[in-house]
């Protein structure tokens, strides 16, 4: 046996230049009054900027942030979900890389942690981001504890009513929990007057945080979607890919949720590098159709698009995902880079609706014990079918899935899952 | 080997005779290649300064045409024309025929290999069928294959713009970002974007670049001392090549 030391990878991985085309690169719109690129030195700590546009396809993983690493507890596991296997009666082998093993319940800290350490080397002590669910905003306030740092966290208004619990995490960490739209931020105010009872998203929360990062000169993190926080995420890949090979497994069939597109990156892209796995498949939600109604154009990351356009699968920056939908994955983008392997077909997609997807975390809950984040119920649904498939052919394929977080704050979430299938 | 030093303007900034000044300096000063922009509808990948210099000019068509041709006399060194593909997709015959008949040795359209990644051949084809060369323009999110078999395609040089647009100082690793690519292009390696800070230059230069394209830098020093002074720059850029 390695030790965990020894399976963290010592470089995150950039997909970049193993792309079968060119990415288009972040741009300023037409007619632009201001250039949000220029705007980026402003808001992002300056390392992050370096990677997130210095492309090379190893870069090293600073020893402070490998030990950050180490200490919540990486290399995450890599497990075999054996009893699913056999409840589906499947002859596939079904591993999973379970990132709800982190102190955050998520991989979101992946990302956060070096971000939250780029920004103090550079002498800030307060970073500001947005938050869904709660996942993302929970990884940044802890890192930036760990790096005694303030944190600032808008929570779209639904999840900060409906998921108080994870409002208590971010403040027991010692962060600032508002609700977005918020009175605090010209844009928020805007929002605000023109309906007092939005409920927000991703998009105008996004909004709100770089423009209170802008007022305050303190820097912004961002949780998904850029090059670099895909970056930050290959250790998921990475570390599987070495977890794989002291079991003398190789993968046929790589899976992963989507929202923003870092877990999935963060998890399929090291194999896609190494040339490992013959299908990848993207899964997202049938209540936020990106995949199947999107368009692959320029669009802005965020609702009153500070933040340069970027080309991605997209519903449009001023979507608003549907307010009783409990299965997350609500941005209204995908990653660039996960957008043209798409596009490439590289990688497929997959869209399933929330009783699909309720279906499918009880019956991982009861084969495993694990109760996983409704975001990963969308993985687990397409690991169902994949291993059913297989079962008809009487393939033995190894189908390894990134189980990007786990529910245990998510209880409200299944409780309304479970009052609507009773209907 | 002398490195090359390639000078960008925006065709008729700040207006035609300080535009001519510009350009008689900048090759009595040691430019390798003239760049010379022509006005988009949409400068995609400019920073704001050049997006500034582009709002600044108001040719009319014939004066634009006229302009080239005078720039095409007075130079002695290749000229090409940067201009966005997009805009002339369904004239693009006419177009290249212009430019040849005005005497241009080249052109370089920034979005070719971007936004017509699956048709570049093509376009290179029909440049080179015009008698006009075809300089290709990459960066860092061109994937490393691409980038090798562009850079055999390429004319004159391939180009490498480091950063996102011309003009923002966006942090990046010059050294780095040229230590990637250096062994995989098979051609002449001129950098460009953004580069106005020398000591991102000469870390260019020792990573392996064979030359700097250098436009931003000029426009600022004509808007802010005029264009004397941007012709001081052409030396001055000109002298820290020569020390490599
Ligand atoms: C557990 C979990 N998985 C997946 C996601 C989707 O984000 P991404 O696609 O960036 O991984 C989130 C987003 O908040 C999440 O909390």
């Amino acid at each position: 046996m390695v030790d965990r030391e020894e399976i963290l990878p010592k470089y995150w991985y950039n997909v970049i230049p193993d792309l079968p085309k060119p990415l288009p690169p972040p741009r300023d719109p037409p007619e632009a009054e201001f250039s949000r690129i220029d705007l980026l030195r402003k808001i992002m700590p300056k390392e992050v900027l370096r990677q997130q546009f210095t492309v090379e396809r190893f870069i090293k993983i600073p020893e402070d942030v490998r030990n950050a690493y180490l200490n919540i507890g990486r290399p995450t596991p890599l497990l075999r979900a054996k009893r699913l296997e056999e409840m589906l009666g499947t002859p596939a082998k079904i591993y999973f890389k379970f990132e709800g093993a982190t102190p955050t319940g998520s991989h979101k800290i992946n990302t956060a942690l070096p971000q939250a350490y780029f920004a103090k080397e550079e002498g800030i002590n307060h970073v500001v981001t947005e938050t869904g669910a709660g996942q993302w905003g929970t990884a940044v306030a802890l890192s930036a504890r760990m790096f005694d740092m303030n944190a600032t966290v808008f929570m779209v208004r639904v999840s900060y009513e409906q998921k108080p619990q994870r409002r208590t995490i971010m403040q027991l960490y010692g962060a600032d929990v508002y609700a977005s739209p918020t009175n605090l931020t010209e844009f928020g105010r805007k929002i605000l007057a023109e309906n007092k009872d939005h409920p927000g998203s991703l998009g105008i929360a996004m909004s709100e945080a770089i423009e209170f990062a802008l007022k305050n000169e303190i820097k912004y993190l961002v949780g998904s979607v850029l090059d670099v926080a895909i970056l930050h995420q290959s250790v998921i890949g990475l570390e599987a890919i070495r977890q794989l090979d002291e079991l003398g497994e190789e993968p046929d069939v790589l899976i992963g949720c989507v929202g923003g597109g870092s877990n999935f990156g963060g998890f399929t892209f090291p194999f896609y590098g190494a040339k490992k796995g013959k299908k990848f498949i993207a899964v997202g939600s049938y209540e936020i159709p990106k995949f199947s109604k999107g368009d692959y154009v320029y669009d802005f990351p965020d609702t009153a698009g500070l933040l340069p356009q970027v080309k991605m699968i997209t519903l449009g920056k001023d979507y608003v995902p549907p307010p009783i939908y409990a299965g997350g994955l609500r941005y209204h983008g995908a990653a660039p880079s996960l957008s043209l392997l798409i596009k490439e077909k590289v990688v497929e997609w997959r869209e399933y609706s929330e009783p699909e997807i309720f279906e499918a975390a009880k019956l991982f809950m009861r084969a495993q014990g694990i109760i996983p984040a409704p975001e990963s119920a969308h993985a687990i649904k397409a690991v169902i079918d994949e291993a059913l498939e297989a079962k008809k052919t009487n393939e033995k394929r190894v189908i390894v899935f990134n189980l990007s977080g786990h529910g245990l704050l998510d209880l409200p979430n299944y409780e309304s899952m479970m009052k609507r299938s009773l209907k | 080997m002398r490195k090359m030093l390639v000078s960008y303007m925006t065709l008729g900034y700040p207006n035609v005779e300080g535009y001519l000044e510009f350009i008689d300096g900048a090759i009595s000063q040691g430019s390798d290649v003239l760049e010379v922009g022509m006005k988009p509808k949409f400068a995609k990948y400019d920073g704001p300064v050049i997006r500034k210099s582009y709002k600044a000019v108001n040719l009319s068509e014939g004066d634009t045409w006229e302009l080239l041709k005078e720039t095409r006399k007075r130079s002695n060194v290749p000229t090409i024309v940067l201009t966005y593909l997009e805009d002339w997709l369904g004239k693009l015959d006419e177009f290249l025929s212009r430019l040849r008949e005005v005497g241009v040795d080249g052109v370089l359209f920034p979005d070719l290999i971007i936004d017509f990644t699956d048709e570049y051949d093509k376009y290179v084809k029909v440049i080179r069928d015009h008698g006009l060369k075809a300089v290709i323009f990459t960066s860092p999110s061109v994937p490393d294959a691409m980038i090798h078999d562009l850079s055999k395609n390429s004319d004159l040089f391939l180009y490498y713009g480091v950063r996102p647009t011309t003009g923002v100082p966006i942090p990046v690793s010059v050294d780095s970002l040229i230590t990637r690519v250096r062994t995989l292009v098979e051609n002449k390696l001129v950098v460009g974007f953004g580069l106005s800070d020398v000591e991102d230059m000469k870390k260019a230069l020792r990573a392996g670049a064979d030359g700097i394209a250098i436009g931003t830098a000029y426009i600022e020093e004509v808007e802010k001392r005029g264009v004397k002074s941007a012709i001081s720059l052409v030396k001055y850029f000109r002298g820290v090549l020569d020390e490599f």
